[in-house]
């Protein structure tokens, strides 16, 4: 690599030289946009928990089959996802420009897959229960009397945030794909921003649903 | 000349290793001391000695690693697991291809494991804790070999991780401030919210 020189510079890991953490400067960007990015994320779940925990009642409407099912399935899209980033990273290391391609051609439609099953799940929260960002519905209100109208705002902006940027990740995967024969470590690059995506939906996935199994079928399901 | 080197890096790092244990005593005697009563301030308090800690022991740790008078404990096992492989893995930047697949098992066997656990439904309490706990195993897995964190110089994970764990533990000290707020409601609602939260 270009950094070899790098290696003698430094002797040793707080020694800097030309390259301090021997990686290039846009991949550093991505880190440092991935920390930022972290801390909204982190800041989102912190107040959603606290939002939850401060409430006096908080509902939980999630049914095991089929909201649950549902998400457990989104979960596996991303993970899968994740993994053929991965083997598109390491095709695209070995020189192995059409196999990155279908790899990341094939995370696209993981992710995309993702989105549409996420929207699906929207649809129905928006639609067939009448949730709306600061308004639980009636039959909810019944169910969880008192319940904090904030579920909908902290769920739909958390989720939705998200959702966004797996879209964006789409989009971004869309143009690295498109020009990866002028490109060198931008797969890894954009890997970076994907795997993070999927990091944020460990924690969005047990805090959200997990969390709001409608045990006690307060909605009759 | 390398001797006065040597004797100035050494004063420092004794320097710094002294702070290091004074921020510890500090957190301990907190724990200890008659006033301690887990609330925000104390836990706020806690948390910012043993910060305090860590970023002084970082520089002597490193350098008694440097100097060989502390063995990696994971070294071998990680020897044993990818063998050879460890080498040649730190050229090429990342893992292999079968390393990645069982990250991936892992994965799914601990969303699995969440799954089962929210289907049998738990206590609360144990839940939250069972779940943030394989939370962060899967986000350190995420971040050692996905994003091949664990494959790049100590340099970068240093910069990386302490600041993004601190940072957030920051956010997360404003958080018993919840209970406090919740108990403050009206008692009539409360009682109505006893089952569940």
């Amino acid at each position: 690599m270009a950094d070899a020189n790098a290696e003698t510079l430094a002797i040793n890991d707080w020694g800097g030289g030309v390259h301090p953490y021997r990686i290039g400067h846009r991949k550093l960007g991505m880190w440092l946009f991935i920390m930022s990015d972290s801390l909204t994320f982190g800041a989102l779940l912190v107040t959603y928990s606290y939002a939850r925990v401060a409430s006096v009642r908080w509902p939980t409407p999630f049914s095991i089959y089929p909201s649950i099912a549902f998400s457990t399935v989104m979960t596996l899209v991303l993970l899968s996802s994740s993994l053929t980033m991965v083997f598109a990273v390491s095709a695209s290391k070995r020189g192995k420009r059409g196999s990155a391609r279908k790899w990341i051609v094939a995370t696209m439609a993981l992710g995309l897959t993702f989105v549409v099953l996420h929207m699906m799940e929207w649809r129905h929260l928006i639609v067939d229960e009448g949730l709306a960002p600061f308004q639980l519905p009636d039959e909810w209100l019944k169910g969880w009397p008192g319940a904090s109208p904030l579920f909908g705002s902290t769920f739909f902006g958390i989720t939705g945030l998200h959702m966004f940027h797996v879209l964006t990740g789409v989009i971004y995967l869309g143009v690295i794909a498109a020009r990866i024969k002028k490109l060198n470590d931008d797969v890894e690059i954009a890997g970076l921003y994907w795997h993070f995506v999927d990091l944020v939906w460990m924690f969005v996935f047990p805090l959200i649903y997990l969390l709001s199994v409608d045990y006690n079928h307060v909605l009759g399901k | 000349m390398v001797d006065t080197k040597q004797r100035e890096v050494t004063t420092l790092n004794m320097i710094l290793l002294a702070l290091a244990v004074l921020s510890l005593a500090v957190a301990v005697w907190d724990v200890f001391s008659d006033t301690f009563r887990a609330g925000t301030d104390d836990l706020f308090l806690v948390l910012v000695c043993l910060m305090l800690a860590l970023l002084f022991a970082i520089s002597p740790l490193m350098w008694a690693r440097a100097n060989g008078w502390l063995k990696n404990p994971f070294a071998e096992e990680a020897f044993a697991e990818g063998g050879a492989e460890m080498e040649v893995t730190h050229e090429e930047h990342g893992g292999s291809d079968r390393q990645n697949i069982m990250v991936w098992g892992v994965l799914i066997g601990l969303t699995a494991v969440e799954v089962f656990l929210a289907y049998i439904q738990i206590p609360l309490t144990l839940m939250v804790i069972i779940l943030m706990g394989a939370s962060i195993i899967k986000a350190a897995l995420i971040i050692a070999y996905f994003m091949h964190l664990k494959f790049e110089r100590l340099s970068l994970i240093l910069t990386i991780v302490p600041t993004l764990v601190v940072l957030l533990c920051l956010f997360a000290i404003l958080f018993p401030d919840s209970f406090r707020l919740h108990n403050l409601r009206p008692a009539e609602a409360a009682q109505q919210a006893e089952p569940e939260r």
